[in-house]
């Protein structure tokens, strides 16, 4: 099952394009995603210790555009963002 | 009454006179304008401008939220609520959002306004990146929309 992670504010450094693509097995949660990704820092970026922190205190937001916990299923193929700890104004 | 919105800066222009317009009214004696700009320090260093990042969708969502929440709170009658936040780059001094508030008397005014820029800095899906002189740009730390406990 295809994801696509869109990337927000510092997850952005992530990747030259506005998202990141993950294949994950069916019946995935957002934790299996967050692994995925902590995965994929670990690769590219040599397990880059603030991208780590960057990941483990990010939320993330379903295609409904909900915050979601991480025990929510993905039940189809989607766009998810991942939402970095924000500061606006 | 609410206008919410966010301002890609490639495409359009923050503008304080669309504010004054959408919150005049005749039932409304006092009017608050919450101006951001970008100053030119921050911890020390010298900033040259601050690029915002944001989740359109989930950031008019918040401020719907805010405002609806800021109703049931507060109970003011006729309410006008201007809310713009800039998305992209914003040099020294420019404006970064606008909050406009009108009210029936001046401390409703200023408890309305107050409240949706407290609420906006601690749950709006903003981010900024600040440019600096002579040093790298930097994504500032920001406040989690998750509870950290629940990961652990």
């Amino acid at each position: 099952m295809k994801i696509k992670l869109e990337l927000f504010g510092a997850s952005r450094d992530f990747s030259n394009k506005d998202y990141l693509e993950f294949n994950l097995k069916e019946k995935s949660s957002i934790k299996d995603l967050r692994t995925e990704i902590l995965n994929f820092v670990e690769n590219k970026f040599k397990g880059n210790s603030n991208y780590k922190k960057l990941v483990q205190s990010s939320a993330f937001c379903s295609e409904e555009n909900n915050i979601v916990s991480d025990e929510y299923k993905i039940t189809k193929e989607q766009n998810i963002g991942i939402i970095p700890p924000i500061g606006g104004g | 009454m609410l206008h919410a919105k966010i301002i890609d800066v490639t495409k359009e222009k923050i503008d304080l006179a669309k504010a004054q317009k959408f919150i005049a009214s005749s039932k409304c004696g006092a009017s608050i304008y919450f101006v951001g700009t970008v100053r030119d320090q921050n911890n020390d260093k010298k900033v040259t401008g601050i690029t915002y990042d944001s989740h359109d969708a989930l950031v008019i969502k918040s401020f719907k939220e805010i405002y609806k929440q800021a109703e049931t709170k507060f109970k003011f009658s006729n309410i006008a609520v201007f809310i713009e936040h800039i998305k992209g780059y914003v040099a020294l001094g420019e404006t970064s959002i606008i909050i406009a508030v009108a009210c029936k008397h001046r401390s409703q005014a200023y408890e309305f306004s107050r409240y949706v820029i407290e609420e906006i800095k601690k749950r709006t899906p903003i981010w900024k990146k600040e440019h600096y002189e002579g040093e790298d740009s930097k994504w500032l730390k920001g406040n989690p929309l998750i509870d950290q406990n629940q990961l652990k």
